[in-house]
């Protein structure tokens, strides 16, 4: 199936809820850094390591994979709009079941009194850019809740989820160097 | 969004109704369990050859029916062609976000071909009060035009090469667009192929700012 229409070809693009708004409007940033965060941990799960607890920690992404998709179809209907009835919007589940999986890598992994570099295997590179890019639309979805254009209904917990989910990435980074058998490498100042 | 359910059915041919010489409907019984919104669509497998077809027939209906241009040459509406009652097909379960949303503005539906199919879900839904831009090449390719115009509250058909002086908009439905379509801001719901949709966005995008627009494409 073919997938270009052209009818983004002058700059504007359509929402879910079918308002045509420029290519570079607030929102698009912050769906726009989703997607990219979406692709980042699909790189992550291309380069995990090869042990049993990968296999595990793949369909934690995967399943983040998804819930991604329900984030960035939040991002683009606006508020008031009928569309918000197809919505899955975050909850607070979902940032708890997140909080499960990272205290349950972090049980694995010795205790972080300094700080370390990013880096190390190449699934732990994949997931500390995953993070800072987390973090990069974390801040675009704020900017976005400042000009109230976004449903109420879900902005909370999708905000808990966000932030929570760069933590899971940080923690993730590190128990792959874990499952890796590498070493965080320790900033020297 | 909502997840979309993976499952998938299946559904034996019960009907086949030749609207023109190149366009049918087919019918089939309605697997149970299976529901979906007007305005969504299936994707139908036949020997593991995939096409997807937005249902028409009432939700509650006890029969599903899509409407099918026949590619003498393609893979599958051949096979839907000649498929006999009882023929088992698989159904995937219904998917798809084109779905009428009441929005206070006045609805334009924009259709060419069997791009006219959701609309038909939506009136079979009780849709009215629409302004509906049908296109095709001569009336007689004009599906469903008495139940699509007795249901709309406008009705233009807009034919590109048309057979006789009726009335009707002697042109494609997008020079319609262009020209003669009031400028307010409308929700615009666009099916058909896709160079009447992506000209029909540039027309939108130009003549009709601040309107919505939900677009459903065959290529």
């Amino acid at each position: 199936m073919k997938i270009y229409t052209g009818t983004g070809d002058r700059g504007k693009t359509s929402l879910f809820s079918g308002e045509r708004i420029e290519k570079n409007d607030a929102r698009i940033e912050a769906y726009g850094a989703v997607d990219e965060l979406n692709a980042l941990v699909g790189a992550v799960v291309a380069s995990l390591p090869s042990v049993p607890e990968g296999g595990v920690v793949s369909m934690q992404l995967t399943r983040i994979q998804s819930d991604l998709f329900r984030v960035g179809a939040w991002l683009a209907t606006s508020a008031g709009s009928p569309s918000m009835a197809y919505l899955q919007p975050m909850d607070q589940e979902d940032s708890r079941w997140l909080e499960e999986q990272v205290d349950q890598m972090q049980s694995q992994l010795p205790e972080l009194t300094v700080f370390i570099l990013p880096g190390g295997h190449s699934s732990a590179a994949w997931a500390h850019v995953a993070r800072t890019v987390c973090r990069r639309a974390e801040r675009r979805i704020v900017s976005l809740l400042d000009q109230n254009t976004l449903p109420d209904d879900g902005a909370d917990s999708l905000l808990t989820y966000v932030n929570r989910l760069s933590d899971y990435l940080f923690v993730l980074a590190r128990y792959c160097n874990y499952l890796a058998g590498m070493v965080d490498q320790v900033w020297q100042s | 969004m909502r997840k979309m359910s993976r499952e998938s059915f299946q559904a034996g041919v019960v009907g086949q109704r030749w609207l023109t010489g190149h366009v049918f409907e087919i019918s089939f019984e309605r697997p149970r369990g299976f529901s979906f919104i007007p305005g969504q669509k299936v994707s139908l497998t036949i020997d593991d050859i995939t096409r997807q077809y937005t249902l028409i027939n009432q939700p509650d209906a006890s029969k599903l029916t899509i409407c099918v241009g026949h590619v003498p040459d393609g893979r599958l509406t051949p096979l839907l062609a000649r498929a006999r009652p009882g023929e088992i097909v698989i159904l995937s379960a219904a998917a798809g976000f084109f779905i009428y949303q009441s929005l206070g503005r006045k609805a334009v539906f924009v259709a060419t071909g069997t791009g006219i199919a959701p609309f038909l879900a939506f009136i079979r839904n009780g849709v009215r009060d629409f302004c509906c831009l049908q296109g095709a090449i001569n009336e007689r390719e004009l599906l469903y035009r008495d139940e699509v115009e007795q249901a709309a509250g406008e009705y233009i058909p807009c034919l590109s090469a048309p057979e006789s002086n009726g009335p009707f908009w002697n042109g494609r439905v997008t020079s319609y667009l262009e020209q003669r379509l009031a400028k307010e801001r409308y929700d615009f719901y666009l099916c058909g192929n896709v160079d009447m949709i992506r000209d029909a966005i540039r027309i939108i995008d130009q003549h009709f700012p601040g309107s919505r627009v939900f677009m459903e494409t065959f290529f």
